[in-house]
């Protein structure tokens, strides 16, 4: 979420039991702006905190123009020096799913990783993993799978650049209780035309993502409404931890993930 | 002004042979822009109009770049048909429902105060012997100070109206002290969750309500039961059989006895008394603060085992139904039940010395035995506090569990299956109960540094809520098994537990459900029941040339025509 209106979020964030305190938030934003500032940055965003062993990572995400592909993401454990992530090769982002171990809290450590879905004799079956990675990894894999947005939150311009949109006024109150007004935040997986044709109201501009009641199975994304109504909070079952919530009829939204960054594979068993 | 514009007819009609005209160029594209759409009888003059209308007044920034966003916004407003001919009803705001109910609390509680006011001073006095009547309840809205300090907690809107809703369940239900549990999510609806202590009134009446149930034998008398329909069943098929046998003209087959099934359901292992062991402390939920308040029945060892073996997520229903393998009985408000009890025993820790046996003195012998191990614990009026370095320190030796661990059975009190099982033992040797040796769980008040060690990482991690401020620094650990279980102390003398999560525990890699039993053997293994090959035509052959007769002894007086047809015979 905007580092900028941590502290009007602060009270919104609460969800999972985890909240931001007072200390935390005034640090963020320092070293966020800062941060910032010497990336040229049009946009920061404080993205979640993976729960490691000895310390915690905190996680951000910096954004220039294209609010889907633009985006570069920065690790800290002590808010003074913030290393930015590598970019998630593929390769990774299959082993990081594999690791079942917790994080341990050194970005240089070195863990080996047994595939065991290859053959005895396959020179990849053995292979190592740095933490660093195994983090950008992760990362990648909560973004394609659990970020969100709502529904005219970003559109896409006719020179096929997405932005944020400055417009935007909000879900309204029955909209707000569909799954389907929700997108997922990643180059779309689905054909062009499947939202726009479920839709009454299609709109070019910003239905070209993919909505989320499409992901398998049905009741993976857990939609609730609080304080009277007035916000809508979203968790996904596939990554405990992760919270989206909006605030209806306001372009007030933010994505939050806090957790040790391991995939719930038992969803499933658990509907 | 519109009179310096003609209107179209009077163009048309004027002179075909005007020179083009700057006004009649003008007229015709305001004519043209004036066109009506088909669709929405909008027309991209009047269009314009209010889009440069609204771009005046509201100026937003860069609007030549969103521009179309723009129109398309004002489009959207526009469109507001009026076919409502009905007068407009007023549409509360959908909070109401809520409001209403938090607002009979709030007047609940605050007439409650009120009255404990205008008892006046004196009387309440007079009222001390009578304290007990006023329940205890935790502060929550201090623990949830610390709690937000560390990072974890309620929100404070949220929390208030819990701290609310606990007076006015204190009001209602009789409850002598009241905690706050924690929080449950579910797909539908969350959960609150208040743990208390009963009255010692209503404990004593749910005491005699339990045992009155128990009287009739459930254990032993469900057996007897049961042995005797087994004789019954006996009876009946001799009598079948009998009765098979006497009717001879169609004789039928003799068939192979009807299998019996040799399987014993185990021993149903007795519920712990409320208010002992796993039982001690009622729970109390609700969905939304300003609801009322339900209680949880209590939990039955079964149950638990079950829920060890499941995995499942609330849907804020009590009374949804709960299919898992093995099969729960009961609805979701028996399986929320287990799992609070499981996450209570798992994560209720607090400082070293925090609580203590008895009433806090010197050192007493701790009777490890039957009745003894559920002794009640206070909190110690002695404690000190333990510095920040200790509480934060990895090895977590300065923590100790105050929630009494649950054996493999269920219960935290060893229940010897074999105790009530004398006559049984003799007559099935099958079944040769082995003497079972008691189980045993860790003791109350083991340090966390027992706990195991969860795939390379401590069962509960350790932290300090604040870097900057060391002085005002509180100390709270976090379990990596229950996730979302939470608990702090300060260096001073406050410490409390939280679990504020979807109710499962950490299962790694994953959850893989319990393997359904072989099928049993319905016949005994014998030749009768045994597939075999029939035999084919030359086995039948031989077995009937084996089988023959012996030929008839031959007669002398026959003559030898006929001897000499034998010893041809036997020549052959």
């Amino acid at each position: 979420m905007n580092v900028h209106k941590l502290w009007e979020y602060k009270e919104y964030v609460n969800v999972n039991g985890k909240i931001l305190s007072n200390e935390l938030i005034s640090l963020l934003q320092n070293s966020l702006t800062l941060l910032q500032v010497e990336n040229h940055f049009a946009y920061v965003q404080y993205w979640g905190q993976f729960h490691a062993v000895d310390t915690d990572y905190h996680i951000a995400v910096g954004m220039n123009k294209d609010a889907i592909s633009d985006r570069k993401y920065f690790y800290t454990t002590d808010f003074k020096f913030w290393g930015l992530l590598p970019k998630a090769k593929k390769k990774y982002k299959h082993l990081s799913l594999l690791t079942t171990f917790p994080f341990r809290g050194d970005p240089s450590l070195k863990i080996k990783i047994l595939d065991e879905a290859l053959e005895e004799n396959n020179p990849d079956r053995c292979q190592f993993m740095k933490e660093e990675n195994r983090i950008a990894a992760t990362i990648s894999n909560i973004c394609e799978e659990a970020e969100i947005c709502s529904r005219g939150q970003l559109i896409k311009h006719p020179d096929s650049t997405v932005v944020i949109n400055p417009n935007y006024y909000g879900l309204t109150a029955s909209e707000a209780k569909l799954t389907k007004s929700y997108l997922h935040i990643r180059p779309p997986q689905h054909r062009w035309n499947t939202n726009l044709l479920t839709r009454p109201d299609y709109n070019y501009s910003m239905d070209f993502l993919d909505s989320i009641d499409q992901d398998i199975p049905n009741g993976c994304w857990n939609l609730s409404l609080e304080q009277n109504g007035s916000i809508v909070y979203l968790k996904s079952l596939y990554w405990p931890g992760m919270m989206f919530f909006h605030k209806v009829r306001t372009p007030e939204s933010g994505f939050l993930y806090v957790g040790n960054g391991r995939k719930n594979l038992d969803v499933p068993f658990l509907l | 002004m519109s009179q310096t514009f003609m209107l179209e007819p009077e163009i048309i009609a004027a002179a075909a042979n005007v020179l083009p005209d700057l006004n009649n160029d003008l007229v015709l594209a305001k004519n043209f822009l004036k066109q009506q759409s088909g669709a929405t009888g909008d027309t991209l003059y009047d269009h314009m109009v209010d889009v440069v209308h609204k771009i005046l007044s509201q100026k937003p920034p860069d609007v030549v770049d969103n521009f179309e966003q723009y129109s398309w916004q004002v489009k959207q407003e526009k469109f507001r048909p009026n076919f409502d001919l009905l007068n407009d009803i007023y549409l509360a705001p959908s909070q109401l429902a809520l409001i209403r109910r938090m607002d009979e609390m709030f007047r609940l509680v605050a007439s409650k105060s009120q009255r404990m006011e205008d008892v006046g001073e004196e009387e309440q006095e007079l009222d001390l012997e009578e304290d007990s009547l006023r329940p205890r309840i935790a502060d929550i809205i201090e623990h949830n100070y610390y709690f937000r300090e560390c990072g974890y907690g309620l929100s404070e809107q949220e929390c208030y109206a819990v701290y609310i809703a606990l007076n006015m369940l204190a009001i209602k239900e009789p409850v002598a002290t009241i905690r706050f549990f924690g929080k449950i999510f579910g797909t539908k609806a969350n959960y609150y969750v208040a743990e208390t202590d009963l009255t010692i009134e209503e404990l004593d009446r749910r005491i005699r309500e339990f045992e009155m149930k128990d009287m009739p034998g459930e254990g032993e008398g469900g057996e007897e039961d049961r042995a005797q329909e087994i004789e019954e069943q006996k009876e009946m098929m001799g009598e079948g059989e009998a009765k098979e046998e006497k009717p001879k003209e169609p004789v039928p087959p003799k068939l192979p006895p009807i299998p019996e099934s040799t399987w014993q359901p185990p021993p149903i292992i007795p519920v712990e008394r409320p208010g002992q062991g796993v039982n001690k402390k009622t729970y109390y939920v609700c969905n939304q603060p300003g609801e009322p308040w339900v209680c949880l029945p209590d939990v039955i060892p079964h149950q638990i085992r079950v829920a060890r073996l499941s995995v499942r997520c609330m849907t804020g229903d009590l009374d949804a139904e709960v299919i898992t393998y093995p099969p729960f009985e009961g609805t979701e408000r028996n399986y929320l039940r287990a799992q609070l009890a499981r996450i209570q025993a798992a994560t209720s820790v607090s400082p070293q010395g925090f609580y203590t046996f008895g009433s806090g003195e010197e050192e007493e012998d701790i009777d490890l035995e039957e009745g003894a191990g559920d002794m009640a614990f206070n909190p110690n009026p002695f404690y000190q506090g333990h510095t920040l370095k200790d509480l934060v320190d990895s090895n977590l030796t300065y923590w100790v569990h105050h929630g009494r661990h649950i054996l493999k059975q269920g219960r935290t009190i060893w229940w010897n299956p074999n105790a009530g099982l004398d006559e049984a033992v003799e007559e099935e040797e099958d079944e040769g109960l082995q003497p079972m040796e008691p189980e045993s769980g860790p003791s109350l008040f083991t340090p966390l540094s027992e706990d195991g060690r969860l795939e390379g990482q401590n069962a509960w991690s350790a932290r300090v809520s604040s870097t900057l401020v060391p002085d005002k620094a509180v100390a709270y650990l976090r379990s990596n098994i229950w996730p979302g279980a939470v608990a702090y102390s300060t260096t001073g003398k406050k410490s409390e537990c939280m679990y504020v999560g979807l109710g499962l525990k950490y299962q790694p890699p994953n959850f893989s459900p319990l393997q359904l039993p072989r099928p049993q053997e319905e016949y005994a293994i014998g030749p009768e029941v045994m597939e075999m090959a029939d035999p084919t035509f030359a086995d039948e052959e031989a077995y009937r040339i084996a089988h023959l007769p012996p030929p008839p002894p031959v007669l002398q007086g026959e003559g030898e025509g006929e001897g000499l047809p034998e010893e041809e015979e036997e020549e052959d």
